[in-house]
């Protein structure tokens, strides 16, 4: 894991004890977590009896790192050893780096939950419903003999149902299907790289 | 033997056959099993071969029988140089079945190990896991939006989703060397708020803090590498290396926006053309085409875009244009005011070229100017001289006096500070020409010290790099380590090969003691053979000499011969008693080995299996008959 300059100088203030003592580091931990997943934005959320003791810049700095810090774990999807290397190098105690493992732990899969909403994504397909119509004839020719299909696709887009339809001819069902078949093989060679 | 067993079943395990928890040696192995193994085995080495070969034994004794054959018949082809034969399956004892199974498992081609040519580096560690999350989530079963549980709901109905929106942060840090201002640190202090309440929407603030921390991440990188490539070079300090750039770079903007806001001569119309798209003038800096994205690796599938039975959109046509009467007086009144432009345009361009040509004469007047004021200036110069000349005119021959004496003492001074100033000049010369090399050796030494630096950067990044990729492949291994199946424990097995190995030396050693000791026995016996012929010989000589005249010595020599005789059978009894041990631990071994092979139980089976066959011959025979 790489940071920057100015988190890992927000990290090296949150490594010291005598700046920040342990029940300080640990709210401001829980404070961290807490404004990444609430979802309305709180400007006062650093204004905590317990964090008074330090200085407003430094509790500004080692917030941001924190928050930084939380989140690009997440990204990456370090585990344990990559952490706890990672904090060693920046002067943590074992004892400060369980803390934050743990509260880590707690919060990740909300926190994943939350970096997985960004993003854009195609409506879900639930369920479908076919209908096949068989054109017997019509003004212009007397002996049309075809069969469509009408297919009623049920999607589901960001929790509210939504239909596609449409009609298509036999080959270009077949198309379709064809190249959904091919789009699952895709799927699966993706998964035997 | 049971380690052999145990391996000969773990690798039959693992090609297919279904091997019971409790058979643990090949003893155990029923006809049954003997043939399905044997015929997976073969199947596994070569297909065709295999192909044809049932796994299981028909129930009827003649198809049983041909079965036997065509097996023994793949494993000879195969290569199998032991006799086989149909008996070998039907009728199967332990030592054949062993060799057998242990040639076919050492035939079955080796898994490679595949895992360890995989390529290292970031990318395929980061493809390996898409794959691996792709695997997971394609394991988990699709269920309708009614049943599913919040376990699939990442991935199977998805909630709502916020594009990627980044907003600008501002940090309360500061960069180090600068101080920042007291109002500056006040603001920070008391009003910044908090990182994760500075965008305006709170769903936009997990993207710009990922977003401001990799901007700064890369930037630092940028300029690492450009410091170590370029700015070491330069030998400046890195303030002063940012300020050239800086200086450099809006030089370089002032010119590309100057250019590209000039008109160009070719428009007709004459008004300055509208700059053109922000990407060519982009490209303009850049100096370069950008270069096409070629689609790089992707199936077939995702190249396609379209499907292959899109209508083709009929064309659109021709829109047709209506003459209305506005049009027209519009494009009268258009072609009149180009016309009026144009000939503004010519005005203009006269007048400036009147200003040139005006600008230029006054540039000459100016020069002439100067050059009569310098040839007057000069003249009046000459003009004192001459007065000054004249006042001097009447006292003449005091005045050349006092002239000349004055000519004299200026030279005088003149030579004196001269050779002042040599004195001065030599010592500043010299120190002049070693402040010189103290610079150029300097240089030299600077150089040298650049290059050391870059080796040594160089070094460190090269090791860095081939430590991480070192852990890394620790990790891997491990994980794949932990991954591979437990069944058969290596370590056990090298230990016992191991400790057979050294046994077998001992046991050499010990033979060729044994060996050399025969040996010494041997040669004691030949020679005291040897002796004792020898010795006989001349007893019997000497006796039979004195056996003619006396009665005794006739008597000792027959007991002698008599001793003789039976010394020899003697002898010749402990020998045929040794080759008759021999012969009796021969059979004994012989009697061993085959009590192993279970032959009385195999000759009742082929007792019954005879029967059967005959039954089932005359069965057949009745049965042609009938029809």
């Amino acid at each position: 894991m790489e940071l920057c300059e100015s988190v890992q100088r927000g990290l090296q203030q949150l490594a010291d004890p005598s700046v920040f003592i342990t029940s300080c580091y640990r709210e401001l931990l829980e404070v961290s977590y807490r404004s990444l997943l609430s979802s309305q934005a709180d400007p006062g959320v650093l204004d905590q009896a317990e964090l008074k003791q330090v200085e407003q810049i430094v509790l500004k700095q080692s917030h941001t790192a924190a928050t930084t810090f939380i989140l690009e774990a997440v990204k990456l999807n370090a585990d344990k050893s990559t952490i706890s290397s990672c904090l060693e190098e920046l002067t943590f105690s074992a004892e400060r780096i369980d803390i934050f493992y743990e509260a880590h732990q707690k919060h990740k899969k909300e926190l994943e939950r939350l970096l997985a909403s960004i993003g854009r994504c195609p409506p879900h397909i639930n369920d479908v419903s076919w209908r096949l119509q068989y054109h017997v004839k019509n003004n212009q020719v007397d002996k049309v003999n075809e069969p469509f299909y009408c297919i009623a696709l049920n999607t589901e887009n960001e929790g509210s149902p939504e239909d596609i339809n449409f009609t298509c001819t036999v080959e270009q069902l077949q198309d379709l299907v064809g190249k959904l078949k091919d789009a699952a093989k895709c799927v699966e060679k993706a998964s035997q790289m | 033997m049971e380690e052999v067993d145990k391996i000969l079943i773990h690798a039959l395990k693992q090609v297919g056959t279904e091997v019971s928890e409790e058979t643990g040696s090949v003893r155990q192995f029923s006809s049954e099993l003997i043939v399905e193994a044997v015929v997976r085995c073969v199947r596994v080495i070569d297909p065709g071969l295999g192909g044809a070969l049932p796994t299981s034994l028909p129930p009827g004794m003649s198809a049983r029988f041909r079965v036997g054959m065509s097996l023994a018949q793949a494993c000879q082809d195969i290569g199998y140089k032991g006799e086989i034969g149909y008996q070998t399956f039907l009728y199967s004892n332990e030592p054949e079945i062993r060799s057998l199974l242990m040639f076919l498992v050492e035939k079955l081609p080796r898994e490679s190990a595949e895992a360890s040519d995989q390529p290292q580096g970031k990318s395929a560690v980061l493809q390996r896991a898409i794959a691996a999350a792709i695997r997971a989530q394609l394991s988990v079963p699709w269920l309708p939006p009614n049943c599913r549980l919040p376990l699939h709901s990442q991935t199977q109905s998805p909630g709502a989703l916020h594009s990627f929106h980044v907003q600008p942060l501002s940090l309360a840090h500061c960069s180090p060397g600068k101080k920042p201002l007291k109002e500056v640190k006040d603001y920070h202090r008391d009003i910044l708020p908090p990182v994760t309440a500075q965008p305006s929407h709170h769903a936009s603030v997990v993207a710009s803090i990922l977003e401001q921390h990799t901007a700064e991440l890369s930037a630092a990188q940028e300029w690492d590498s450009e410091w170590n490539s370029q700015g070491l070079l330069s030998r400046l300090k890195p303030q002063e290396y940012r300020s050239r750039k800086l200086t450099r770079l809006r030089k370089r903007i002032e010119e590309q926006l100057r250019s590209a806001a000039l008109p160009s001569p070719e428009s007709a119309s004459g008004g300055p053309r509208p700059t053109g798209d922000l990407s060519e003038l982009l490209q303009a800096f850049r100096g370069s085409a950008p270069s096409d994205h070629t689609l790089t690796k992707g199936s077939h599938f995702t190249h396609t875009q379209k499907f292959t039975f899109t209508k083709t959109e009929p064309s659109t046509s021709i829109p047709f244009v209506h003459q209305s009467d506005s049009d027209v007086q519009l494009r009268q009144q258009e072609e009149q005011l180009s016309l009026q432009e144009q000939q503004l345009c010519s005005e203009v361009d006269q007048l400036t070229a009147d200003m040139k040509h005006m600008t230029v004469t006054h540039a000459q007047v100016l020069d002439e100017l100067k050059q009569r004021e310098l040839g007057n200036s000069e003249k009046e110069e000459k003009m004192q001289v001459k007065k000054k000349t004249i006042d001097l005119l009447p006292d003449s021959d005091d005045n050349l006096q006092k002239l000349k004496a004055l000519v004299e003492a200026s030279a005088k001074r003149v030579v004196h500070l001269a050779s002042q100033w040599e004195k001065h000049r030599a010592p500043l010369i010299d120190e002049h020409r070693r402040l010189k090399e103290i610079c150029s050796r300097q240089d030299l030494e600077s150089s040298q010290k650049l290059s050391e630096i870059k080796s040594v950067h160089d070094k460190i990044r090269v090791s860095t790099e081939e430590a991480k990729k070192k852990e890394e492949t620790y990790k891997q291994l491990v994980t794949e380590l932990e991954n591979l199946p437990q069944d058969a424990s290596r370590s056990a097995y090298t230990q016992r090969i191991l400790e057979i190995v050294s046994n077998i030396k001992k046991q050499k050693e010990e033979i060729t003691k044994i060996l050399s000791d025969t040996k010494d026995l041997q040669k004691e016996i030949n020679s005291l053979t040897g002796k004792l012929d020898r010795t006989f010989a001349v007893t019997d000589e000497l006796v039979f000499k004195d056996a003619k005249k006396d009665e005794s010595v006739r008597k000792s020599y027959k007991y002698l011969a008599a001793l003789h005789e039976n010394c020899n059978q003697l002898i010749q009894t402990i020998e045929y008693t040794g080759t008759i041990l021999r012969e009796i631990r021969d059979l004994e071994e012989q009697i061993e080995t085959e009590n192993g092979s279970k032959t009385v139980a195999n000759l009742e089976r082929i007792l019954s299996d005879y029967k059967a066959i005959r039954q089932e011959n005359s069965a057949l025979a009745a049965k042609v008959r009938e029809g």
